[in-house]
């Protein structure tokens, strides 16, 4: 499973977003405010999922404003750490 | 006290201001009040004007009401008036002491903190907290006291536009000693706040009020009755693997003040997203709230029906 996809398994079963699939979640869509709908806590879980499953942290609010962008952002950023 | 799981409505818009109800003339004269008579002329003035706004200005009565009939059931009309007098001029009280330590200095007034060992504890531990304020007592004055913390303090702290009341470091134009956390800013500031938090650093939030659109608070019974309270100060502390300490600040006399540590909650590291699983640590918080009330009646200061059902949407999420 790539990054974008495992991702998006992860928004809706550990943000509760039950009602959407995979295949609906736009990856350049934005996360936060028009886009999924998330809010601040669901940033804050985003966070603690990302280290948890692909040991990647997020550190600070820069780099969270970078990845948080989208999908693609946030499996981008992902990536690139694990990489390096 | 039944806390319930009814959860993740969002907030509609929050009912409160933090902006003063005086005009800038009144401000500044009290603050030439305090600098030329000191503490006492100020607080005689203040009687006149509180019952002035009392009497003149019904709106300032009816914000009060809606704790006051909370707390106080059964009172007669006059017992009411009453309450509210006292309850405003406690407040009244307050402003112009927040006002005296910020113009003739933070020696002006007493403090003492009940709790103290717990706190050098886990300040000795470098693991950082969750120091979790109320709108009772001062606790701005309960940030000045805590000076002796040698670690980086943060305070996440709104600055309604069109607001004339002065912060306490803002009376001698040195800024601020403590790092403010905007929660206009992005996300709230929740990123901010993990991160000082992941740091070892302070952070203070106030557990009372929920504030902006939001589906992050929970209804727990308070004075009898459901209210919502916010979560994320939990959620945070949780995800940082953080304690949180409860701290209630309180006048108990004319020039001085205590602080006190109720408890300090520990929680699971990563609970999760759902408000339900903070259901237990919100309610220990609202437990030693309504334990507070009972005690300092007239020093909690939430001018606004917290109660209201009007605020909330009608869908679940």
């Amino acid at each position: 499973m790539n990054t974008n996809a495992k991702l998006k398994d992860i928004i809706i079963e550990e943000l509760n977003l039950e009602e959407l699939t995979p295949e609906e979640i736009d990856d350049d869509a934005p996360l936060f405010g028009e886009g999924l709908g998330l809010d601040s806590l669901d940033a804050v879980e985003l966070v603690v999922q990302v280290q948890k499953h692909f040991g990647v942290e997020i550190k600070n609010m820069e780099e969270g404003r970078f990845a948080f962008r989208s999908i693609n952002s946030l499996g981008d950023f992902i990536e690139e750490r694990i990489a390096a | 006290m039944q806390p319930t799981e009814e959860n993740m409505q969002p907030f509609q818009q929050r009912e409160w201001t933090s902006r003063s109800l005086g005009t800038r003339l009144g401000h500044n004269i009290f603050y030439g009040l305090i600098r030329f008579g000191g503490r006492r002329t100020a607080y005689f003035a203040l009687y006149f004007v509180v019952f002035y706004y009392m009497l003149f200005r019904p709106a300032i009565r009816r914000r009060t009401k809606y704790y006051l009939h909370r707390r106080f059931q059964d009172r007669k009309l006059l017992a009411r008036f009453k309450d509210s007098y006292r309850m405003s001029l406690e407040l009244g009280k307050i402003l112009i002491d927040r006002a005296i330590v910020g113009i003739l200095g933070s020696e002006k007034m007493k403090v003492t903190l009940v709790g103290r060992k717990k706190l050098l504890k886990l300040l000795d531990r470098r693991c950082g907290f969750v120091l979790l304020m109320s709108h009772v007592g001062s606790w701005q004055v309960a940030l000045s006291a805590l000076s002796f913390m040698d670690v980086p303090v943060n305070l996440l702290l709104e600055s309604e536009q069109g607001n004339i009341d002065r912060h306490y470091f803002e009376y001698t134009g040195t800024g601020s000693p403590y790092r403010i956390i905007n929660p206009g800013g992005y996300l709230g500031g929740a990123l901010e706040m993990l991160e000082v938090l992941k740091k070892g650093e302070v952070l203070c939030v106030m557990g009372d009020r929920v504030s902006g659109s939001q589906k992050s608070f929970l209804k727990v019974e308070f004075l009898g009755e459901e209210a919502p309270f916010p979560f994320s100060a939990f959620k945070l502390a949780s995800a940082a693997g953080v304690p949180i300490v409860v701290l209630f600040s309180y006048k108990n006399g004319p020039d001085s003040y205590a602080l006190r540590i109720s408890n300090i909650i520990h929680l699971p590291k990563d609970l999760g997203r759902s408000g339900k699983y903070f259901l237990p640590y919100v309610s220990k918080y609202i437990e030693a709230l309504e334990s507070f009330v009972q005690l300092h009646p007239y020093q909690f200061f939430n001018f606004y029906n917290m109660w209201e059902k009007k605020n909330e949407y009608k869908r679940e999420t």
